[in-house]
């Protein structure tokens, strides 16, 4: 059981500063992601907590106790890597194994551990499969459990499951937010996938440049991001950001007909996410037509890519809508929703 | 542009039977993906349409002509991998123009088509930069632009966009499509991720196992699987299967889905189909379930994934498992048991044996 923090923490590389004096607190027990583009910080960040990297300014706490000082294998906080590595030459259970007997701990010590962690992941049935013989999936679980047979205080994951397909991605990640939930243990995250930090997260903080622009729980940052940065980082597709017209309630130069929203004092830019962006595609409408680029059917929904001068604009619809390409279409904005930023890309509140 | 004709292509390794018997007509202009997961046979069929390997029995046609021993460099056909193939030590411009330069096109014509693709893939302020040192996103673009750029008759893409980042990959599939629009080139696009097909190919061949399942437009694919496989495949989530048995009632089949309950009655057209007393799946799509205070399947939630826009309710579990698409306000709490709606017109009915659609289209 462990809480996480860290307190104006700087890491330098030479001249690159990779974590710029951020301070944040995990939670014991929580599911906390780490989000952001390569080169971010992410990885630095879990390195930090791990004890592989030392901060040249700052503390990092653990329980609230300084870590600095504490070497890796004091710090009890397991790694569970983004490769899944596995030894190839052992079953899953000799993988399982490996941490205790590295440690010398006893049979008798070791099998009650094991048994423990291998209910707790339900691979009893494939323990004596070599790793070669597991599907992605199992072979995340088995890497899992390894992590874990240690008993750590807290684990963490840098992009465990970015190598598996699409459709494998969906079930893993709905597996991992269960067995945290199930083992109740402080789980740090790192992703680079807005949909797999949305979902599994308790809280995400989202990082740009080696700064954690905002944290928060992920609903809260995807209604209400801080930032434009922020807001398109979260979506997919992501947030249309599009100038305000001066001197009128509209964008897209008439385009998109703002009346009767409020645009707070300073705006400058007003952000759409794609399902509130209705695409009126039966002749009527307030606003300037606008031509349709692409129509990209995906069945339960349909993502209208729009052209207007020289901006590019992305609409989700429900269903199967008759669009076609190059027809000309009306937009607005469904209830109201929307966000605005002023000209250095802060969001500012109606 | 050329239409291409595969008729009973076969292809084995050894032992191994990599595709049986497939035969498909892409017409002149086409774009078709080739979707299935690893070893489905999808890349072992472009490979035979390049000429990269012969096949073992059938043929492969370009219109009229027999490709039988015609090699891949005369087949006028343009191929992008999922590695990008750069020459590093050149500039964008350079490589962009090296096809170009070595069929001998005069200077001048040369650099207009550089400059035009370069435009169409936002390539142009990059053109004098060396390709060494370019973001894998960027390298990939310019893989396809200088592949493009030759304005082959047939062009195949193999996986091009599984190594560069989600968000780019959105952005390319819309200009990969809107290229293909413009150039209307043959195009045979392989990928195992059902999205991509989706959103871009007019249409979809769906394989498993080296056989094609199912050939059809996206939405009538998506809408109208023609089994259990493509049912699961298409769509994220896929579609809903959850077994039960058909009861009749009233001159109406339903669906007696264990502990869920019993479903409302099939529409006439399955309710003519679907024999009583049979083994089947019950298929729904996420997207056409709404919670209910009436009578519906009940389900317990074990899990609610809320990702932005949407909300995936995860209902059930084992052989009813269920997973249902709402918006991102739906109120529903991990452990309730909810009621769920389905809309009739959209459930499709599949034979528990075979996985085979029992009823067709309505």
């Amino acid at each position: 059981m462990a809480s996480i923090a860290f307190k104006n923490v700087t890491k330098r590389f030479g001249d690159t500063v990779a974590v710029d004096n951020i301070s944040f607190e995990i939670a014991d027990n929580e599911f906390f992601c780490l989000f952001g583009p390569p080169l971010s910080g992410k990885t630095t960040i879990l390195k930090l907590i791990l004890g592989l990297e030392r901060p040249d300014e700052g503390e990092v706490l653990i329980d609230g106790k300084p870590v600095n000082h504490v070497s890796p294998a004091r710090r009890n906080v397991a790694m569970v890597f983004q490769n899944l590595a596995l030894f190839p030459h052992m079953t899953a259970e000799e993988n399982v194994r490996f941490p205790l007997v590295e440690r010398k701990m006893s049979s008798d010590e070791i099998a009650p551990r094991v048994a423990d962690v291998v209910e707790k992941l339900h691979i009893g049935h494939i323990l004596h499969k070599s790793p070669a013989q597991l599907s992605g999936g199992e072979r995340q679980r088995v890497a899992i459990a390894r992590a874990l047979v240690r008993d750590p205080v807290a684990y963490l994951m840098d992009d465990p499951i970015s190598a598996l397909d699409a459709r494998l991605r969906e079930e893993t990640r709905v597996e991992l937010k269960r067995i945290q939930h199930e083992l109740g243990r402080t789980l740090v995250y790192v992703t680079h996938d807005q949909e797999e930090a949305m979902s599994v997260a308790d809280r995400i903080a989202v990082l740009e440049n080696g700064v954690i622009r905002q944290v928060g729980a992920p609903s809260d940052i995807y209604d209400n991001p801080n930032s434009a940065y922020v807001a398109g980082m979260l979506g997919a597709p992501a947030m249309n950001l599009i100038d305000l017209d001066p001197d009128r309630p509209s964008a897209l130069g008439g385009a998109l007909p703002l009346e009767g929203i409020t645009v707070p004092a300073g705006a400058t830019k007003i952000g759409i996410r794609p399902e509130d962006l209705t695409v009126g595609y039966d002749g009527g409408g307030a606003g300037k037509p606008v031509e349709v680029y692409e129509v990209e059917p995906l069945g339960g929904v349909t993502i209208v890519t729009l052209q207007s001068e020289d901006i590019t604009l992305r609409a989700m619809v429900r269903g199967q809508p008759q669009i076609r390409p190059s027809s000309e279409v009306s937009l607005s904005v469904a209830n109201g929703q929307a966000c605005f930023f002023n000209g250095q890309g802060e969001a500012l509140s109606a | 542009m050329t239409a291409i004709h595969l008729e009973n292509l076969g292809k084995t390794f050894g032992s191994f039977t990599a595709l049986k018997n497939m035969n498909l007509e892409i017409a002149d202009g086409e774009f078709v993906a080739l979707l299935g997961p690893s070893g489905c046979g999808k890349s072992t069929t472009m490979n035979m349409i390049a000429g990269m390997i012969d096949p073992s029995e059938g043929a492969i046609r370009f219109g009229d002509r027999d490709m039988r021993g015609v090699p891949m460099s005369r087949r006028g056909v343009g191929f992008v991998f999922q590695n990008y193939a750069i020459f590093t030590h050149m500039t964008v411009y350079e490589n962009l123009a090296y096809g170009l330069r070595a069929t001998g096109v005069a200077k001048a014509q040369r650099d207009r088509r550089v400059h035009d693709m370069a435009e169409f893939l936002h390539l142009t302020p990059l053109l004098k930069k060396p390709s060494a040192g370019l973001s894998v996103n960027i390298l990939q673009r310019l893989a396809i632009g200088r592949s493009a750029i030759m304005e082959p008759a047939i062009f195949l893409l193999d996986e091009p966009l599984s190594n560069v980042d989600a968000a780019f990959r959105a952005v390319m599939r819309t200009e990969l499509k809107h290229l293909q629009r413009e150039f209307r080139q043959t195009m045979v696009y392989v990928t195992h991720d059902q999205l991509e097909a989706m959103t871009m190919a007019d249409r979809i061949a769906v394989m498993d196992h080296g056989k094609l399942l199912q050939v059809g437009t996206p939405i009538d694919v998506y809408n109208n699987p023609s089994s259990v496989f493509v049912a699961g495949f298409l769509g994220s989530p896929g579609m809903n299967l959850v077994k039960g048995r058909s009861v009749e009632a009233g001159g109406f089949i339903r669906v007696d889905l264990g502990e869920a309950g019993m479903s409302t009655p099939l529409p006439a057209h399955l309710s003519a189909s679907v024999p009583e007393g049979a083994s089947v799946f019950y298929g729904f799509r996420p997207e056409h379930c709404e919670l209910t205070d009436g009578e519906g399947l009940r389900l317990p939630v074990t899990f609610v994934e809320r990702i932005g826009a949407r909300t995936i309710v995860h209902m059930g579990s084992d052989g009813s498992a269920v997973k249902c698409v709402f918006d991102n306000r739906v109120p529903v709490r991990n452990g309730e048991v909810v009621s769920l709606a389905i809309d009739p017109s959209n459930v499709r009915v599949f034979d528990a044996e075979t996985g085979a659609a029992i009823g067709g289209a309505n």
